[in-house]
């Protein structure tokens, strides 16, 4: 196989998801480095953010991408409903509690969807799009998009953990929460911001996936675990290492089709998570151990 | 002797059990006062019921007039007295100027003045502001510790242990540093291991044993009494 090739068929589609796995991973590892738990209805919330933009696409006519930012933001929001409604009084419990319920949110969203837009598989465009040529490099305009919107939200996140107030309020919270506290911090405040950035790259995760593939209400219970692999493989707590992770776990799923059947592609993610467990559970970026 | 800090009576523990009985304490405003005592007298409980962190069932506390019993933690923290943990005490994933900055949370507006002045009291760590917190030495740490709850203009700086782990020389410099804090006006009280050593630069002491009031003194008269020697300062 040529280098071209490799690239255009392995390469690119593998980091096409890679970028759609580390908006997840991302949500998942701040959620458990705020709050301490696994957040498992994250993929249902993906298909949730999705099917958000499609209404919002076919209600008001507009291109999908104009509704990307109202179906990050409305996911957002919804995010911080779902955590007062059905996490807040879990709190202080042990937190194996709240993994569990995060399992029942992820059945009710995925009813939600399918009794709102069906169980059948659509998209958000219809026809084939045809891949642009550079220098025989060749890359759909979607594609494209999507690494763009997906850099420029990871450097923003940057910039808001490292610059601002309540950014580095976040980053305290998930290093000493103790200590925090005692300086003033409020844990509700910086819980709420958390839902809404975690809710709102979700979305931002389903409406990629969607645009890249298709839109099905399982899409995002189907990258649940590619995601939780990117951010153990990552280090949970890491921002840094989900995006790594999610590199490496959508250039492996490509890959792996070389050796194995694609529709077992998904056995990768399986591979690559049983693999850092067991050599090395802090992670690539040495996080906290589930 | 006007107190910043007054004590009466206190009760208080973990739940309902009692750790500390009838405790009384002063400390006035730019005074250093350190509590000794062996293993287990209660030293670092009072610390922590001053800050609100247990429950109290008798007596009061009170910070310049103010009766602050049974407030909570960030309250507290508003009426002047900041706490620096014995362990745990600083951000470690997060740089030394970002610990500053956390320190400073409640402030609102310019707080360039109390950052200056933390960085004038560890000049140390005017180097090392962008270094992350957890890659210094544990000297290093507990200045970072120090300087992030002096963000807040404190009255009353408590300090648990600040030389607990330290080598000797880093044990004098903290110390040399807090009696730099006190002359910048904020009143310390201090729990320390190393009874002879905190009493030697301390003003006065409480000495407590079985979470209850033992003796206490000038540090001078408290180091100088045979008794007390032998029995809490090891000889």
């Amino acid at each position: 196989m040529d280098l071209l090739s490799f690239i255009n068929f392995f390469l690119l589609p593998g980091i096409v998801q890679g970028a759609i796995y580390a908006l997840g991973a991302i949500g998942v590892t701040l959620i458990y480095a705020i709050m301490r738990y696994g957040h498992f209805a994250h993929g249902d919330l993906a298909t949730f953010g999705a099917f958000i933009a499609l209404a919002v696409t076919t209600a008001l006519g507009l291109s999908p991408y104009a509704a990307l930012p109202v179906a990050v933001v409305f996911t957002g929001i919804f995010a911080i409903c779902i955590d007062r409604l059905f996490y807040a009084h879990l709190r202080t419990f042990p937190k194996i509690i709240t993994t569990i319920a995060s399992f029942g949110v992820a059945l009710m969203l995925r009813s939600f969807v399918q009794v709102v837009w069906g169980v059948n598989t659509t998209s958000y465009v219809h026809g084939i799009t045809r891949p642009e040529n550079w220098l025989g490099i060749r890359i759909k305009s979607h594609e494209i998009i999507t690494l763009v919107v997906a850099v420029a939200l990871v450097v923003i996140l940057h910039q808001f953990l490292t610059r601002n107030k309540w950014g580095k309020a976040m980053r305290a919270m998930s290093d000493n929460p103790d200590l925090a506290l005692l300086s003033g911090v409020d844990n509700g405040k910086v819980i709420a911001l958390t839902w809404i950035i975690a809710g709102g790259l979700c979305a931002a995760s389903g409406f990629f996936l969607g645009i890249n593939t298709e839109l099905k209400s399982v899409m995002g219970w189907n990258i649940l675990l590619p995601t939780f692999a990117a951010a153990i493989l990552g280090g949970v707590g890491r921002i840094e290492g989900a995006i790594v992770g999610g590199l490496i776990v959508g250039i492996a799923e490509e890959l792996s089709v070389l050796i194995i059947p694609g529709e077992y592609k998904v056995m990768s993610a399986f591979a690559i998570l049983l693999l850092v467990l067991l050599v090395r559970p802090t992670g690539l970026f040495r996080g906290k151990v589930l | 002797m006007t107190a910043l800090l007054s004590i009466r009576d206190l009760r208080a523990g973990y739940g309902d059990a009692d750790i500390l009985f009838d405790v009384s304490m002063v400390v006035a405003s730019r005074e250093i006062v350190v509590i000794v005592g062996p293993n287990g007298a209660g030293k670092s409980t009072a610390m922590k019921s001053i800050f609100g962190l247990l429950d109290i069932h008798a007596g009061s506390i009170a910070v310049g007039g103010t009766d602050i019993t049974g407030w909570a933690p960030n309250q507290i923290v508003k009426a002047g007295v900041c706490y620096v943990p014995q362990v745990q005490n600083i951000f470690s994933e997060m740089t030394v100027h970002e610990n500053f900055e956390m320190g400073a949370f409640l402030r609102k507006g310019d707080y360039s003045a109390a950052l200056d002045r933390v960085y004038q009291l560890f000049p140390d760590l005017k180097a090392k502001r962008k270094a992350v917190a957890g890659s210094l030495s544990g000297g290093q740490r507990q200045m970072v510790a120090m300087g992030r709850a002096l963000m807040l203009d404190p009255q009353l700086l408590l300090l648990d242990e600040p030389t607990a782990g330290l080598s000797p020389k880093y044990m004098e410099q903290i110390f040399q540093i807090s009696r730099n804090v006190r002359d910048t006006g904020v009143a310390i009280l201090l729990v320390e291991q190393h009874a002879k050593q905190a009493l030697a630069f301390a003003d006065r002491g409480y000495v407590l044993a079985a979470g209850r009031n033992r003796h206490e003194g000038t540090a001078p008269a408290l180091l100088a009494d045979r008794n007390i020697a032998e029995m809490f300062l090891g000889g």
